[in-house]
């Protein structure tokens, strides 16, 4: 029985990872065929370098990524304090559900109503261009919210409610307190968030579709690529995304081992 | 306003989703003295504590410190300082950094907290633990850095909350005489909460009595056990039975149906009372030369002395004592004037006092939903 479970772990392991393997290996291919790998090469990923449009995307695809992640992050913890320190349970059941839905939602839903929502605002203000930098932003920090909250959430949860009352009695002000003390306590459960936002926001496609009007992030630019014919260096990209979220979800999982060891 | 008084509570009144934890508490906390509340969980001593602290407004009277009024003073502006029953250190900082806090909160120089902080650490005998990680340490030892911690930023007054209810017993003990003598080296104010009456009467200079959101009574650990005012302290502090009886004049009371000569005066002449006699204060006696007889009806052996229940006329006494006896025996019980103390009836009267219920389990049991 047990090399009967081995085999199926190693089946799962397989099919999982298959396409990103071969892709992966297609990616180094010196011909542009699928099927015959004729040769080693990086020549994809030099071509790559020298493709304005992608590194343009690629550009635009990192500062959404930083700076929904930070922004979220900075207003998801802010949001987790408040609803932890609700004591009325009905109203924080009321806020969570509230918090979650854009998580649950279709993204399709979530991206056609943003769209809606900034074309409006747009029209209202008489903007030329309604859609831009600032709504796919406003759009990825919306969907970003509630992994951070869910993420902050639990870690002030496990906070002994009499730290903060010490650091008070310590001669802290309330702020003071919440910077020295709680803070320092729940910084794992931020830093996950951060990285959980950051990779959300660096592979989101539906979304980012229907906000970003000219500000093509690099999702977008790989599907228009997709429509004409897909050349090898689509892999090399592909590959080099995989890449960077492989490693920050070693790093997200290294984080929260980390914070368990310490809570052990 | 007394000058020897650092702490006064006047008319204090909480409530918490309209049910009243605390009733109009008065208190005065004397400077430097080692002051308990005592009582069951949900009487009001934390609550008390914790508007000390600053961690709670009162919803009527007013708090006072060395004659200032303390309402809305926010915690961080007390010169008081809290030991947290779970001991709330940082777990971020080490045993260095959690007592240099409350320094460093008030930018005091490097090279003075280094002095302040080496100095509380012994004090505590917690030299050389310096970098450990809070963590690593023990029950005992999280408590001494907690300690450490707080009276390193000179406090007038020390509150502590039930500090010692996560330590076994042995533990316990050795912390019990290390706050006293911490408290007597610094003469501080300390200000201890506990549901244990035997950690009360060991430690304090006085001790306050609380249930229900009213203090009961207030009085030295002697006068606590020796005079308790109603059957409540009577049956909180140490073991007692508790009978009704009447005052037939001074120095004279009749219960379970004999005469009694004893040295409590002021009270009117047939008035009904709460007797109190303790169980080691009774003498067992042969039948003849008993005031009372009755049967014995469980004997448990002690290792100090023996705690036999005696059936007299339906009501079990509980009386403590070196002589063996059996159950089934028929014995006298003997009381001399000075072991009986007499108390006006209150609110509490008939509900202590009878150890017809009683078990060694059952005091267990109670022992443990306490604790919760």
């Amino acid at each position: 029985m047990k090399w009967l479970s081995k085999l199926y772990v190693c089946l799962i392991i397989f099919f999982l990872y298959a396409p990103v393997a071969v892709m992966v290996l297609f990616s180094f291919n010196s011909a542009e065929s699928v099927w015959v790998f004729e040769g080693f090469s990086l020549d994809w990923y030099k071509s790559l370098l020298f493709d304005a449009t992608m590194l343009n995307a690629l550009k635009h695809t990192l500062i959404i990524a930083v700076l929904s992640a930070i922004i979220s992050t900075v207003l998801g913890t802010a949001a987790a304090v408040g609803i932890e320190a609700l004591k009325n349970r009905i109203a924080k059941k009321a806020v969570m559900t509230v918090t979650n839905i854009p998580m649950m939602n279709a993204d399709i839903v979530t991206g056609i109503s943003l769209m809606l929502l900034f074309v409006f605002i747009g029209k209202l203000i008489g903007l030329h261009e309604s859609l831009g930098f600032f709504t796919v932003l406003i759009a990825h920090i919306t969907f970003n919210l509630p992994y951070v909250i869910l993420s902050v959430l639990p870690k002030l949860k496990q906070t002994d409610s009499h730290l903060p009352e010490a650091a008070l009695d310590l001669g802290c002000t309330p702020i003071q307190a919440f910077f020295k003390v709680v803070l320092p306590s729940i910084s794992t459960g931020i830093a996950t968030g951060m990285i959980m936002a950051f990779t959300l926001s660096l592979d989101d496609f539906v979304i980012s579709y229907f906000t970003c009007g000219h500000y093509q992030t690099l999702p977008i630019v790989i599907y228009n690529m997709t429509k004409k014919t897909v050349t090898p260096d689509t892999y090399a990209l592909s590959t080099l995304i995989f890449a960077s979220v492989f490693l920050l979800l070693v790093l997200y999982n290294a984080l929260q081992t980390k914070a368990e060891k310490r809570r052990g | 306003m007394k000058k020897e008084n650092i702490v006064e509570l006047k008319n204090v009144s909480v409530s918490f989703d309209g049910e009243k934890i605390l009733d109009s508490l008065d208190l005065s906390i004397k400077n430097k003295e080692f002051i308990t509340l005592l009582g069951p969980s949900g009487c009001g001593k934390t609550t008390t504590l914790r508007i000390i602290a600053g961690f709670l407004d009162q919803d009527e009277g007013d708090v006072f410190f060395e004659g200032n009024l303390l309402n809305g003073v926010p915690a961080y502006k007390r010169q008081i300082n809290t030991i947290f029953q779970r001991y709330a250190l940082f777990p971020h900082l080490n045993v260095y950094e959690n007592v240099a806090f409350g320094l460093r909160v008030k930018k005091m120089p490097e090279n003075e907290i280094k002095e302040k902080v080496t100095e509380m650490l012994s004090l505590v005998n917690l030299s050389g633990f310096e970098k450990r990680s809070i963590d690593t340490l023990s029950g005992g030892q999280q408590q001494r850095v907690a300690i450490a911690r707080a009276i390193a930023n000179h406090p007038k007054v020390l509150l502590l909350d039930e500090p010692l209810a996560a330590l076994d017993l042995k533990l316990r003990k050795d912390m019990q005489k290390e706050l006293k003598r911490i408290q007597q080296q610094l003469s501080i104010t300390f200000v201890f909460v506990t549901h244990d009456q035997e950690e009360a009467l060991t430690m304090s200079d006085r001790v306050v009595v609380m249930d229900n959101g009213r203090i009961q009574q207030i009085g030295t650990p002697q006068d606590i056990y020796n005079e308790p005012q109603n059957a409540f302290v009577a049956d909180f502090i140490g073991e007692s039975n508790i009978v009704d009886g009447v005052m037939l004049k001074d120095c004279l009371v009749e219960f379970s149906g004999h005469k009694f000569e004893c040295l409590d005066k002021g009270f009117e002449e047939n008035e009904a009372v709460d007797v109190v006699v303790r169980p080691e204060d009774v003498d067992i006696v042969d039948v003849k030369s008993g005031m009372l007889k009755g049967v014995v009806t469980s004997v448990s052996f002690l290792g100090v002395h023996y705690e036999i229940i005696v059936d007299i006329g339906g009501f079990k006494w509980m009386i403590q004592t070196t002589d063996e006896r059996f159950v089934g025996d028929k014995v006298g019980l003997f009381i001399e004037p000075d072991a009986i103390h007499i108390m006006k009836k209150s609110e509490y009267s008939g509900l202590y006092g009878d150890y017809s219920s009683y078990s060694e389990e059952m005091d267990h049991l109670s022992d443990i939903i306490e604790e919760e």
